[in-house]
């Protein structure tokens, strides 16, 4: 059926890349904060610093893409100079969102600013002391950036959530659910540009070295980490599916779309669930299992190893695809 | 613009809430003057409410489906090909000869809880304080559609040539000079009442009064101002099996965002 979408791709992109970007940022922070010490330390401060750089990229591109959209890029101003000019306080979550996108990107930049390592960068003193200063104020912008990401996540979902006229959307699952994807993605994007760093054997990449066998076993982790973050978004999903279906009004027409027979149904099941959660978790449990009851070394083919965080990136965007167009192309029931 | 001010303005209130705050300073023995100032004051625990609030009253009995008012309303306001602000559905149902056809005009319900107002990130959609109509300042909004979204009753639209939300303003050009909106113009059935709600001496508060009224989809809450008389919820969604139900809405399809 031919559908008219009011919010369209350039949206889903925006969702997708905000979110993305928010949990590698979050990612970085937290590692940063609460990151391994001891032989493990160069390679969290790797993560650290991969979250960090790719943080505010992608939050930047959606926002100028959505201004882009939007036809005329300086009524955007309009978002602030409301409550500017008026000192009012405006409850739309585009509103107080937009704030965020403000302070994200100033705070994920500056962050980021605090990960280039500026004495190989300029010689003499000035390198040294803008290295020593940046090293200074690392861990004050995480504390910072970390509850700012997470609330860029959570806010990506309320903008959705937040229109009782908008039956699948307007559901308290939704944040849950775009907060856990969001992680999940961010941190399969830190995974995915290390995978291509570390590509070749023998690579060395400033104080980490492939052959390491730390490398392995903080490899061991982080993936660890990625199922079970697949595993928990998967139980969100279920909720999401559940509450909408064990309601008796809109919501239960609208979450017909996703479930089998519906418009979105191929989507959903072979997009988000399918590619995007149970195939990078059954390759990636695998190899994990393999590791955790045979003893083998935690060493896997280079196609699947690059495969499964872009499964997991498709599906992230995926998600935000089914539910933006999922919610435009249902209503409310009843006249 | 400054609607109000070559018009009487109606002191009388529709909310009986109203009078019974007045009644409260009247035992408190307030001397008669200062007890029409308190009057025509809301008092303090009563809530806000307009004194003028426009509105429109269908009667669907008398509508006859001809799309007149579609026609007047793309007219008055030079809405461009492909959107419009107003329409009329057509709902069919049962088999003959046991089968019926109504009609439906839809045009924005110039809500009292507006929820396309309280999304709006730039304030451009506001409830107009002189006459409750809710309109959109085509100075301030950057087109994002949130309003959209958000209006239940899928009113509003992107103006393919301003690149701005649009939706029914009431004809505010025109109510604001004393004449009826385009589409109770030119209505031939003489179905659409305007009017202010909350006058009782108006024809549109007499006629709610004095039949059985509803609004569309009243659970939302949005409270709306545009009352039908002989409104049919049926909806194609709901039906039971068996039975033969016919949506037609005719409303124009938007043109592709991007
Ligand atoms: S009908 Fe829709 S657009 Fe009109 S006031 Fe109500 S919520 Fe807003
Ligand atoms: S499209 Fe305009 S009126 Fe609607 S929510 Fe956005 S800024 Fe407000
Ligand atoms: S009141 Fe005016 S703008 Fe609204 S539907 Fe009627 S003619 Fe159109």
């Amino acid at each position: 059926m031919e559908h008219h979408l009011m919010w369209n791709w350039p949206m889903i992109v925006y969702l997708f890349l905000a979110g993305l970007g928010a949990g590698a940022l979050a990612v970085s922070g937290i590692v940063v904060l609460w990151g391994p010490a001891g032989e493990f330390r160069h390679r969290a401060a790797l993560v650290a610093r991969l979250g960090a750089f790719i943080g505010p990229l992608p939050v930047i591109i959606g926002t100028i893409l959505l201004i882009y959209e939007l036809g005329r890029p300086f009524r955007a101003l309009n978002l602030f100079t409301s409550n500017l000019w008026f000192m009012v306080f405006n409850p739309s979550p585009m509103n107080w969102g937009s704030w965020f996108i403000l302070l994200f990107c100033i705070f994920a930049t500056v962050y980021a600013l605090t990960f280039i390592p500026w004495e190989a960068l300029l010689s003499g003193e000035r390198g040294k002391r803008l290295e020593a200063r940046a090293e200074r104020m690392r861990s004050p912008m995480a504390v910072i950036c970390v509850p700012l990401a997470i609330a860029m996540a959570i806010y990506t979902a309320i903008l959705l959530a937040a229109i009782p006229a908008r039956p699948l959307w307007h559901t308290p699952v939704l944040w849950l659910l775009f907060t856990v994807s969001a992680i999940s993605t961010g941190l399969s994007a830190i995974i995915l540009v290390q995978r291509f760093m570390f590509r070749k054997p023998g690579a060395v990449r400033g104080a980490v070295r492939r052959e390491d066998p730390a490398f392995r076993v903080s490899e061991y982790y982080l993936v660890s980490m990625k199922v079970l973050l697949i595993i928990a978004e998967l139980v969100v999903i279920g909720l999401f599916i559940m509450f909408a279906h064990m309601t008796i009004n809109s919501a239960n027409f609208a979450v017909q779309v996703l479930l089998p027979g519906g418009e979105l149904a191929t989507t959903f099941w072979v997009g988000v669930i399918l590619v995007g959660l149970l195939i990078p978790a059954f390759i990636e449990g695998f190899y994990l299992l393999r590791t955790a009851v045979l003893g083998h070394e935690f060493e896997w083919p280079y196609v699947i190893n690059v495969s499964a965080p872009i499964a997991i990136l498709f599906g992230g965007l995926m998600l935000r695809y089914v539910i933006v167009v999922g919610g435009q192309i249902t209503g409310p029931i009843g006249i | 613009m400054s609607d109000n001010s070559d018009r009487p303005v109606s002191r009388r209130r529709f909310l009986k809430r109203v009078g019974q705050g007045a009644a409260t300073v009247a035992t408190a023995g307030v001397a008669g003057g200062a007890m029409h100032a308190a009057a025509t004051k809301p008092a303090a625990d009563v809530e806000q409410r307009n004194e003028v609030q426009y509105g429109m009253l269908i009667d669907l009995r008398r509508c006859i489906g001809c799309q007149a008012c579609t026609v007047a309303c793309k007219a008055e306001a030079d809405v461009p090909m492909g959107v419009a602000r107003s329409w009329v559905e057509y709902v069919e149902k049962g088999r003959y000869p046991n089968a019926g056809r109504s009609f439906l005009p839809r045009l924005c319900n110039h809500c009292s809880e507006p929820h396309c107002v309280r999304v709006c990130p730039t304030g451009a959609t506001y409830e107009r304080p002189q006459d409750g109509l809710i309109v959109i300042d085509q100075g301030v909004c950057i087109g994002c559609l949130y309003c959209a979204h958000a209006c239940p009753y899928d009113m509003r639209f992107l103006n393919p040539v301003t690149r701005f939300a649009d939706k029914c303003d009431m004809c505010i050009h025109r109510v604001s000079q004393g004449l009826v909106p385009s589409c109770v113009n030119t209505c031939q059935g003489r179905a659409r009442v305007f009017g202010d709600v909350n006058d009782p001496n108006s024809e549109i508060h007499k006629l709610i009064a004095r039949n059985p009224v509803s609004v569309m989809r009243e659970t939302y809450g949005t409270q709306p101002n545009v009352y039908y008389i002989g409104l049919d919820t049926t909806d194609e969604n709901t039906k039971k099996p068996g039975q033969y139900v016919r949506v037609t809405t005719n409303k124009a399809k938007s043109p592709k965002r991007t």
